[in-house]
């Protein structure tokens, strides 16, 4: 199942082999969009500060307990973090003090070994270590310097503060999450991390495409709200063609939809606790397979529920009979006996269903596995994608603190044994 | 300015739905030229509300034009030979196929990925279907909303009121997911076909897309094996955590999360609502030790209650930005037009859609190179409009 222990660096496989990206993410956001380079074969050099844990190594992912992310130790085992882990598989990882007139030569000589540096510090922070753009093509003519921030790195409010939720709110998309007449119900989870994170990647990758065609080097800015505002779907023309609010009391419409008027199409109550199942009716054929399921149900016969609009125009009572049929089942079978009939339906399946008894999952290989020295075997969310010409080179699980430092200041800078040891003594490293 | 990366990319476009359209639009808005394949009647989106005004014409479909911004439209009837044989020579000409087709289908129309790709060395086909090309459940019909409850992503939205259900965010969040993993997975196919001369199929399943997107569920559950349990917007978690949506005076929100443990944003907070007069007794410097905030949990968070609602949520959200607090207001769409910031970055860009008509503000590009310029949103094509001058080139 697990990699046998070796973790010492070796050459990479993949589209990306050869390519060394110097690394100044962290966090979720910055960590997940240079992962995907890790994964198809990049040497993602991260650079990390002992005096300022990159915050997932303090989140208490641990095996075996329990906690809220905000119930955090006040000195964690840096190596132990499972998020960490979870973000930084496949890096490298070395220690820099960049408070250091001698830490901050040291990351300028990486650089100029790397050909592309990624950061998403608050704007501002790269400036004042002296690394502008500018000063990076002086120290690599063709440089890709991929940025990623909150807002942009400019405008009036670039240096406003954000993480997920916050992108969520200001970019529109918690506004439109939610029952009418009540407070949005939103995200429950920083979904905007994600999603501008694989942008940041997307951009990360047409970089290296246009370098590799015209020779040329770029700088790329991505602004993680202006990415959710992308994300907003056709609502977005709505408001600007037709002066549509959204502030009123029909908006937003839950887990109905509007566009095209599909009923039922809910998510329902299933039999255990919290369980419940999605089930989306968009057409008369739809319907017909869906009656056949229903176990001769009287109420299926309503001459209302007769035609797609008028299932639509009733859908509380539509709904409210379908969940006392959907309430005594489990949301498994639901699902399977559905989709069968050729219903669309699935059940709302959570970490431990996609893990441990998703059948498509398993066979896709969509999670593995990799050992860690102080965590021991875990898994790992892998490529949602599968190519037939190339596939993932997970190599090793995340770096322990400055684990990699000896290899890259020796084989990459080709600095001296001695050198690193007074440099680590001196805390610079 | 050089070209876009992009520039003479051909992509074929054979998709119905929002996964297949939105890498279509993601490619099209950074320079691919993208030619959507429809059927002689229209894509099925073309028929898919917010209609413009009242009509329902197959070019009146916002629903149609926000998904085929920048493509070019061909129609195609492949139920005939000639169509057939127009379809595949515009295929034997293109870089990628980009098609949303579920397999049954794809076989039935001869469109097969690997035979394709068996067919064209070169060309790279992308199919975004709703639980992938093989294995147990691809023959199951998808959805968004069946996107996100089967790839967990749906698990964690919601109320803390258990009762309610969990809520799909709006938006086509299942599809758009997928769709960065489109994305994200054709480039690399790209320089891998730099590098060896060949295509290749990049199989995008949205289920498992939305199933390595939840964030924090997955870790929680490799880690601690603990289920997040949903709570409203905000994080769902192992267990419950305090509100972070504040009603302002305005009956708008903001979201702030106050996590009691940084002394900094406690800080400023307490000196900002000092300074309105409304601080009052967490200045007692009791509340400087963490553990004498935790006891009073529950009094600290009435009173910020009561203080965002003596404000309307801009003034929350400027002056708390300007403290230093990550604070941020709940926007409604249409308010999105007139953000001081979006306005000075000239982020929504004018898109004559229909001669005549008042231009619609589109977003712009998410990404901004210093190199070359992305051409942005230019709008989706009228049915048919580019077949003439497609096929007549293929």
């Amino acid at each position: 199942m697990s990699t046998p222990l070796d973790r010492r660096p070796r050459k990479r496989r993949g589209p990306l082999a050869g390519l060394v990206v110097a690394d100044f993410c962290w966090m979720g956001v910055g960590s997940v969009a240079t992962r995907l380079l890790a994964d198809f074969g990049a040497d993602v050099i991260k650079i990390e500060d002992r005096s300022r844990l990159d915050m997932p190594r303090r989140l208490p992912f641990y095996k075996g307990e329990v906690r809220t992310y905000g119930e955090e130790d006040p000195n964690p085992d840096p190596d132990k973090g499972g998020l960490f882990n979870n973000y930084n598989r496949n890096k490298l990882g070395v220690t820099i003090n960049m408070r250091t007139e001698r830490g901050r030569r040291i990351a300028e000589r990486l650089i100029s070994q790397a050909s592309v540096v990624t950061e998403n510090f608050a704007p501002g922070v790269m400036e004042r270590w002296g690394l502008t753009y500018e000063r990076l093509r002086e120290l690599r003519p063709d440089v890709i310097y991929g940025r990623m921030s909150g807002y942009g790195h400019e405008g009036p409010h670039s240096e406003y503060r954000s993480y997920g939720p916050v992108i969520q709110a200001v970019s529109g998309l918690t506004h439109i999450s939610g029952l009418p007449g009540r407070e949005p119900s939103g995200w429950g989870f920083s979904h905007m991390d994600n999603q501008a994170a694989y942008y940041n990647s997307a951009a990360l990758l047409m970089a290296v495409l246009q370098r590799e065609i015209t020779g040329q080097g770029t700088e790329v800015d991505v602004s993680a709200v202006e990415v959710g505002i992308n994300l907003l779907g056709p609502v977005m023309l709505d408001v600007a063609v037709n002066s549509r609010s959204t502030r009123g009391a029909d908006f937003p419409t839950g887990n109905r939809l509007e566009h095209p008027q599909a009923a039922p199409h809910g998510v329902y109550p299933a039999a255990g606790e919290d369980r419940w199942v999605a089930i989306a009716v968009f057409d008369d054929a739809d319907w017909k397979a869906l009656v056949t399921e229903l176990d001769a149900a009287e109420w299926a016969a309503d001459p209302r529920f007769a035609t797609q609009a008028g299932r639509f125009a009733h859908q509380d009572a539509l709904d409210e009979h379908l969940s006392a049929w959907t309430r005594e089942r489990d949301p498994h079978k639901i699902m399977h006996r559905l989709q069968a009939a050729g219903v669309a339906a699935a059940a709302v399946q959570h970490a431990g269903d996609l893990n441990e008894r998703d059948p498509q999952l398993a066979h896709r290989g969509t999670f593995f596995e990799l050992d860690h020295p102080v965590i021991g075997e875990a898994r790992f969310e892998g490529s949602p994608v599968l190519f037939s010409g190339i596939e993932p080179d997970h190599w090793r699980s995340a770096p322990l603190l400055g684990e990699d430092n000896e290899y890259v200041f020796t084989t990459l800078l080709g600095m001296p044994q001695e050198e690193i040891a007074e440099l680590t003594r001196e805390g610079i490293l | 300015m050089t070209a876009t990366p992009y520039h003479g990319l051909r992509v074929v476009e054979i998709a119905d739905d929002p996964g297949g359209e939105y890498t279509g639009k993601l490619l099209a808005g950074s320079g691919a030229d993208v030619i959507k394949v429809e059927p002689p009647s229209g894509a099925a989106g073309r028929r898919i509300g917010p209609f413009a005004g009242d009509r329902t014409d197959p070019e009146a479909s916002l629903s149609f034009r926000w998904y085929n911004a920048g493509k070019r439209s061909v129609t195609i009837d492949d139920a005939e030979d000639a169509g057939r044989a127009a379809l595949a020579e515009l295929i034997a000409g293109a870089d990628v196929l980009l098609t949303s087709l579920p397999p049954a289908q794809a076989a039935a129309r001869g469109l097969v990925p690997a035979e394709l790709a068996a067919r064209h060395p070169r060309l790279i086909v992308v199919a975004v279907t709703p639980f992938g090309l093989d294995g147990p459940w691809s023959a199951y019909r998808g959805g968004d909303l069946v996107g996100l409850a089967a790839g967990g992503m749906l698990h964690s939205c919601g109320y803390d009121d258990h009762s309610i259900p969990p809520i799909r965010p709006g938006g086509d969040h299942a599809y758009t997911t997928a769709a960065s993993f489109a994305h994200t997975g054709l480039l690399l196919a790209l320089l891998e076909r730099r590098r060896t001369g060949k295509g290749q199929v990049v199989d995008v399943s949205v289920h498992a897309a939305c199933a390595v997107s939840g964030e924090l569920s997955n870790p929680f559950w490799f880690y601690p094996k603990a289920i997040v349990k949903r709570q409203t917007c905000r994080h769902a978690q192992p267990a419950p955590t305090q509100p972070a949506l504040f009603r302002c005076g305005d009956d708008r929100y903001v979201y702030f999360a106050l996590i009691l443990a940084d002394q900094k944003p406690w800080r400023a907070l307490v000196e900002w609502m000092d300074d309105m007069g409304l601080a009052a007794d967490l200045t007692d410097p009791a509340y400087d030790d963490l553990a004498h905030r935790q006891a009073n949990f529950a009094h600290v968070q009435e009173l910020v209650e009561v203080f965002f609602l003596l404000m309307d949520a801009e003034t929350a959200y400027h002056e708390g930005q300007r403290r230093g607090l990550p604070i941020g207001v709940s926007r409604a769409p249409e308010e999105l037009f007139d953000d001081e910031h979006l306005r000075a970055r000239e982020f929504f860009v004018e898109v004559e859609e229909e001669e005549g008509a008042r231009p619609v503000p589109h977003p712009g590009s998410p990404y901004r190179f210093s190199s070359f310029d992305l051409p942005g949103p230019r709008r989706a094509p009228r049915l048919g409009e580019h077949t003439a001058e497609v096929l007549e080139g293929v």
